[in-house]
């Protein structure tokens, strides 16, 4: 009996061997899934850390792209900087200019001015005495003259005689030759000399610093000779020489009115006098 | 606006025609010629002025006692004054500055420094 139960019991070979299948097969699902369950939960792990890794790496992205907005930002700030720092210099440049431009526009100016008082002046009095003390005052007060002294010509004696002067000796002045010597020879040839070898302030009688011809239409009259000039001044500017200028041509003319009408008693001339000047 | 006036003491025409011309340049002030020093005190008398510009050297009252003068009157005991002297007469500048002047320029005169001298004194920018 218990054989045959046993033999009962016992499963025919076809279904052991499809229960062996089964169990296998249950077995080998049951790998697979311990393997499914491996895998997966390594695959967990990768992806945390690959999330992790990501948001990492977008930190470190986001971190590298404000920097770069940061340096992009110091670069156009630097630029700016340097745009401006260049139109400052030019701003500078262009107010330095015109600082220089209206020192040389006032320069011009107070030129201007000294020569038009010292005409205005020079023809402001009809009194040979009054002409003479202009004259003076033109040089010392405009030229920046010391000493000096005013020669008009004596041509039958063919010499130069000193009828005014300032700063200098009477015993130092006597009539000069109208052809030798310094005076002389730009009296002669009618044109002014400057002495550049020596200081303007440094100059003397025997040597004279400037001589300048006058004259009266177009006839040198006598000479004008600047011994030496204050001694703050120490060599003649562009002026200086404008004044020389308008001083040869105005001033003996002006001496030779002053003189004429004072000769004529201060009288005016009748109107027939003026009545043949249309051109 | 405000207006400066100013008084000029110079017994020379051409150094007044000079300092008119140059002071011209200063805007809003107005200047009053005086040909020497009494004619200069005289017209302190009549008028209140900003500043004065004087001559040292001048006949009849030298710019010394104007200073003087000016000094010690209470209505222009404070205005500003400005002596022209020429560069050697170190001891009447100075005589000039102990007797109250504020500023002195020296001949031959330039007006750059005429204009930038009384504008200073006058606080004029």
């Amino acid at each position: 009996m218990s054989s045959q139960r046993r033999k009962s019991d016992d499963p025919p070979p076809d279904l052991r061997a499809e229960r062996d299948q089964f169990l296998q097969n249950f077995m080998k699902g049951g790998r697979l899934t311990e393997d499914f369950i491996a895998e997966y939960e390594r695959v967990r792990v990768q992806l945390a850390t690959l999330e992790s890794e990501n948001a990492q790496l977008r930190t470190k992205v986001e971190e590298d792209s404000a920097m770069r907005e940061l340096l992009e930002k110091i670069e156009a700030l630097e630029t700016e900087k340097r745009d401006l720092l260049s139109r400052t210099k030019q701003a500078e440049a262009v107010s330095n200019e015109f600082s220089v431009r209206f020192e040389e526009v006032e320069t011009e100016f107070s030129n201007l001015a000294n020569l038009f008082v010292a005409s205005n002046q020079l023809h402001a009095s009809l009194s040979p005495r009054g002409v003479m003390r202009r004259v003076k005052e033109v040089l010392a007060q405009l030229v920046g003259a010391e000493r000096y002294a005013i020669y008009l010509s004596e041509p039958e004696r063919h010499v130069l005689v000193p009828v005014a002067s300032e700063g200098v000796r009477g015993e130092e002045l006597s009539p000069v030759p109208a052809s030798d010597g310094a005076i002389g020879r730009a009296f002669a040839q009618g044109k002014a000399a400057v002495d550049d070898e020596i200081r303007s302030c440094e100059g003397s009688v025997g040597r004279p610093a400037a001589i300048v011809p006058l004259t009266v239409d177009d006839q040198v009259v006598g000479v004008i000779a600047v011994f030496a000039t204050l001694s703050q001044k120490t060599k003649f500017d562009t002026i200086d020489f404008e004044l020389f200028k308008l001083l040869g041509q105005h001033a003996a003319a002006a001496l030779v009115s002053a003189s004429l009408f004072a000769q004529a008693g201060r009288k005016m001339p009748g109107l027939e006098a003026f009545l043949d000047l249309s051109v | 606006m405000v207006e400066y006036s100013c008084l000029i003491v110079e017994d020379s025409p051409m150094m007044r025609q000079l300092l008119v011309f140059a002071l011209a340049r200063v805007k809003n002030l107005r200047v009053t010629e005086a040909d020497d020093g009494v004619d200069g005190l005289r017209k302190l008398a009549s008028a209140r002025y900003d500043i004065i510009v004087t001559d040292i050297n001048m006949p009849i009252m030298d710019g010394l006692k104007l200073v003087k003068r000016v000094r010690s009157d209470p209505m222009h005991k404070d205005t500003p004054i400005v002596i022209i002297t020429t560069e050697g007469s170190q001891e009447d500048r100075q005589r000039a500055l102990q007797l109250g002047a504020n500023a002195y320029i020296t001949k031959p005169i330039q007006a750059p420094q005429v204009i930038a001298t009384v504008k200073e004194l006058l606080k004029i920018e």
